[in-house]
């Protein structure tokens, strides 16, 4: 079926024998494309899994090195403690910030013990599959080898590779967003009704992985309204809200039957009334190295050269991406991890223009007075070969760089693991009474702390005032009376939380040095100075106090 | 990543490895029971060969694994007035009512919880002693504190676990005494002499620090002196110019009870002796000590402000005792470690046990004791009979010196309390709260089950929607 307004010719890398493909009515005899396909099909197949093993090799590489970072340790421990760990039940509660779909899927791993790995493994599987459910998607809207290099190339975008090595939402929340939008697809090709309530019971889990994911259905609606040749059925559009609404209430609906339904409520007020943690100048710095320079080169290049052939599969991979950017470089709250759904459109523009790179057809050579004379076919396929080798070995050596450095002095949230933040929890476990109960200077070491060490932690910086704090965190309205009362033992400095808030760590030392603090454990890292030489600097202190 | 540094651990590893040698020493103490001269043989030697002369003196070895023995003196609580209440121990009868005059059962005075009435400092001369103990009868404690024109009905006040969380939490996880009384039916200064010297100090009527200090009367840090062993008197804020002869009456100067509660203050040769003098130290040093895992064999412990005293604040008391054991937890020393703390006296509290007279001096009446140790009975409750000088008869039998009077000869001592057969127990921090705070975990299923659910509809719808593509597609 052909849609009303769509292309009638095949754009370059088109899929071919495709429902709204015009070419698909002249057909080769059955008897040798039928071979041809399967033969593709085990090409495409091998492809894939050298792409899969690719993923899941930076995606696991040393992915032990560092412990668990602020954010790792919530979810990990709401799973432990929802499978009811002891070691976590009286530590994390179970019910947070988000909705809980990831974290009963992690909980069966975590249910005696240390919650460890098999989290950041489950995880970095679920990034390989994100990376294989890009090629389907590829090679629907374009063609199979748009699908391949774009699964190539988000198997190696070190912002993908980056979060998912990581327990957090936003991993399985872009594989079920990448299934979203591969539904919406679907639903546009075959205008079934019933691809467009999968979109939308689709897009309901996806906001079970993490309710922010509300904003793709922005980017389905500005793809809808901007794209008047895709029918919009308003029965379709009548079951597709229940659908979705059904689906999400699974979040609210579990809280109440399991007790805690003020908890969601409170994270939202908070939500809307925090203070901006980042500048607004925070993505612009952070991601687009993150997804890769050329590659975002690349797909903008590819969008202006064939912006001819632009149809509605352009509108929507830009919806994909401009809703979800626009959103939260508004919202106060900004996170590294946040931009992630926009890496699938983002490789799916990258690999097609790759693939539709213009070689021109006659070239002059430089020196000589002929008449420019035809580029050969090979030599066009080898430029974009060259492109594409480029682009993905530059990705490639970025995610390396970020999978095997050392440890730094420095720590952005969602970018990794943190140094000395698991050793030193551990340490604390060792060499601590049982019932020590231990100040941090902010609350994400703090979580740290408590996770590895499994003893209560508060951080100095969480607020007094309820409207400027995590619900989840319990302020020290008075730290100076606890420390006096001998109800905190033990005082951790970190140089992440220092660097961010310099008078919370004066205060803190202030309290050390009033306390008869006394140095009883130090993790390092090694920084290479000017010379190369690797110096250690100590990230983690770890302080006796006593009154 | 850099490995870290790490702070040198506790020798508890080859502490540990001579605990097997500790019970058998322990089961060769047993079979010698009772007679003091016995026990206080020194501690053999391994294999029983006697070290070559002219060879370093080894160092002296304990009969127990108890490495580290600290004992605290807090002030004035009986043993109903902090545990009375306390089920499954010798606590305040059901029917208890004192009455407001000696040999009137009419009117009476039952035990009640102190509430926000604040605590007076009541009588506990040896005077109030014989009123109260009224030859046996024990009818005697509110007109022992009235006499004095104080509310005599403060007597019969106790605590309980709201006010003492912390020492009740304790009393959980260690060992709590309930037949635990001050060695003297009088006031401090006896007591306090008990504790060191295991005689009252000042005999006859009297109940005094001599102008001329104790003299020569022998302490147990004589005693461990002459056998090598290593002591410290730890005190709080320490003024080492407040002794016997800056100090007549307790009154003349400010703070003059520490040469009370430091009996060794009262000695010429403890004040003049730079050696014996140096080991009498504030009580920041225990903190050091404990810290780098220093602990001397011996440690006493005197309170100032945090003394419990009344009317001095009890929660005060409860930080110092809650402070001193925190850093004894995370010290490398604590694996053999035993810290016992006592009240030196009745204070005037009511109590129901009649003391035992077993001499001119005493008994005087229960006194709260408590014993934590990585070897100390969980929530165990040791009902023998002991006073101040059953902790010097701890020492002498642990590291092997002589007795120092007839009562620390004949004490019985606490070994019961102690399960040596166990491997040490780790420290914990117990809370100052009584009831911790549990949190309520929600139900598992729903929320697994709601999951499943929507994970399960999508499922259906999408597989629903590439079902009919094929068949249409056909």
């Amino acid at each position: 079926m052909n849609l009303p307004g769509a292309p009638t010719a095949v754009l370059p890398g088109q899929r071919r024998g495709h429902r709204d493909d015009p070419a698909r009515r002249r057909l080769p005899p059955p008897g040798s494309w039928l071979r041809a396909l399967r033969r593709r099909r085990w090409t495409v197949a091998a492809a894939l899994a050298a792409i899969a093993g690719l993923a899941l090799l930076v995606r696991s590489w040393r992915i032990d090195f560092f412990g668990f970072n602020s954010d790792e340790v919530v979810y990990a421990g709401q799973a432990a403690s929802l499978a009811g760990n002891p070691g976590y039940t009286d530590l994390f509660p179970v019910f947070r910030a988000h909705p809980m779909l990831f974290q009963a899927l992690l909980s069966p791993l975590f249910r005696a013990g240390e919650a460890g790995m098999s989290g950041r493994w489950a995880v970095a599987v679920i990034g390989v599959l994100t990376v294989l459910a890009v090629y389907p998607l590829g090679a629907r809207l374009y063609n199979r080898r748009v699908g391949l290099l774009a699964a190539l190339l988000l198997a190696v975008m070190p912002y993908h590779v980056i979060v998912t090595r990581q327990i957090l939402l936003d991993g399985p929340m872009v594989l079920l967003s990448t299934l979203t939008f591969y539904c919406m697809v679907r639903y546009v090709q075959e205008q079934r009704e019933v691809w467009y309530l999968a979109t939308a019971g689709m897009l309901g889990l996806t906001m079970l992985a993490k309710e922010t994911s509300v904003v793709l259905a922005g980017s389905l609606y500005a793809f809808l309204a901007l794209t008047p040749a895709v029918r919009r059925p308003v029965r379709a559009t009548l079951l597709a809200l229940p659908a979705l609404v059904v689906v999400f209430a699974a979040h609210p609906v579990s809280q109440a039957l399991a007790g805690r339904s003020d908890s969601g409520r409170n994270y939202l007020v908070w939500q809307l009334f925090r203070r901006p943690n980042h500048p607004m100048s925070f993505y612009l710095e952070n991601v687009p190295t993150a997804i890769g320079v050329l590659l975002l080169v690349a797909a903008a290049g590819g969008l202006w050269w064939a912006r001819r052939h632009s149809s509605w599969r352009e509108t929507l991979l830009l919806s994909w991406i401009a809703v979800p950017v626009v959103f939260f470089q508004l919202w106060p709250v900004k996170g590294f991890q946040y931009l992630l759904p926009v890496a699938v459109p983002v490789v799916l523009l990258g690999a097609r223009a790759l693939v539709l790179l213009p070689v021109p057809a006659r070239l002059r050579w430089p020196g000589r007075g002929a008449p420019a004379r035809p580029v050969p076919a090979r030599a066009g396929r080898l430029i974009r070969l060259a492109a594409v080798a480029l682009v993905a070995s530059t990705l490639a050596a970025s995610s390396w760089d970020a999978v095997s450095h050392q440890g730094r002095t420095t720590f952005l949230a969602g970018s990794g693991g943190v140094p000395g933040g698991r050793e030193v929890g551990r340490w604390l476990t060792e060499h601590t009474p049982e019932g020590s109960v231990i100040l941090t200077l902010g609350p994400s070491m703090s979580n740290i702390v408590r996770f590895y060490s499994q003893r209560q932690s508060y951080g100095l910086s969480v607020s007094p005032n309820p409207l400027h704090r995590n619900p989840s965190y319990v302020p020290l309205n008075n730290p100076d009376g606890w420390l006096r009362n001998n109800n905190l033992h033990y005082v951790v400095w970190d140089a992440f939380s220092a660097r961010r808030s310099p008078f919370f760590a004066d205060r803190l030392m202030t309290l050390v040095r009033r306390y008869h603090g006394r140095v009883v454990h130090t993790e390092y890292v090694g920084t290479p100075g000017a010379s190369g030489r690797v110096t250690p600097v100590p990230v983690v202190v770890v302080y006796e106090v006593r009154p | 990543m850099i490995r870290p540094t790490h702070v040198p651990s506790s020798a508890a590893a080859s502490r540990w490895a001579r605990r097997t040698t500790h019970v058998a020493l322990l089961a060769c103490l047993a079979l010698s029971a009772g007679p003091s001269a016995a026990l206080a043989r020194p501690a053999p030697t391994p294999g029983g060969a006697t070290p070559a002369p002219g060879t370093p003196a080894p160092t002296p070895r304990t009969a127990t694994p108890v490495e580290h023995f600290i004992f605290l003196m807090q002030e004035n609580h009986t043993f109903d007035n902090y545990f009375g209440t306390r089920p499954g121990v010798d606590g305040l009868p059901k029917d208890a009512c004192m009455p407001v005059k000696r040999g009137v059962p009419k009117p009476c005075v039952a035990p009640f919880h102190i509430g926000k009435l604040g605590a007076i400092d009541l009588d506990h001369s040896a005077d109030a002693f014989r009123t109260q103990y009224n030859g046996g009868r024990m009818d005697g404690f509110v007109e022992g504190v009235s006499k004095q024109g104080k509310d005599g009905r403060m007597a019969m006040a106790y605590y309980d676990e709201r006010d003492l969380p912390y020492y009740w939490n304790v009393a959980d996880e260690y060992v709590l005494f309930d037949r635990f009384f001050s060695s003297s039916n009088s006031g401090s200064i006896r007591n306090h002499m008990y504790r060191v010297t295991g005689g009252p100090g000042a005999t006859g009527k009297a109940e005094t620090i001599p102008a001329q200090g104790w003299g020569d009367i022998p302490t147990i840090f004589d005693r461990l002196e002459e056998a090598g062993i290593s002591w410290k008197f730890y005190v709080q804020n320490y003024d080492p110019t407040i002794t016997f002869r800056s100090r007549v009456e307790e009154e003349n100067i400010d703070r003059g009870a520490q040469v009370i509660w430091v009996p060794l203050l009262a000695y010429a040769r403890y004040v003049d002796d730079p050696r014996l003098s140096s080991k009498i130290v504030d009580l920041d040093e225990y903190y050091t000590d404990a810290a780098r895992g220093d602990l001397p064999a011996v440690s006493f412990i005197a309170p100032a402000g945090n003394s419990e005293h009344p009317p001095g604040n009890i929660g005060s008391g409860q930080n110092l005792v809650r402070a001193l054991l925190t850093q004894l937890m995370r010290s490398p020393d604590w694996s053999s470690s035993a810290f016992l703390w006592s009240y030196d006296d009745w204070g005037g509290w009511y109590d129901h046990v009649t003391p035992p007279q077993i001499d001119r001096y005493g008994y005087g009446f229960r006194v709260p004791a408590l014993l934590v140790s990585p070897y100390a009975r969980r929530g165990y409750v040791d009902s023998t009979t002991l006073d101040f000088t059953s902790a010097l008869k701890f020492i002498e039998v642990n590291w092997g010196v002589k007795p120092l009077a007839s009562r620390d000869a004949k004490a019985q001592t606490f070994l019961g309390a102690f399960d040596f057969a166990a491997p040490p127990r780790p420290g914990v921090l117990l809370s100052a709260e009584r009831v911790s705070v549990a949190l309520h975990r929600p139900d598992p299923r729903p929320v697994y089950a709601s999951y499943a659910v929507a994970v399960g509809l999508v499922a259906a719808l999408v597989v629903t929607a590439a079902l009919r593509g094929r068949r249409r597609s056909r």
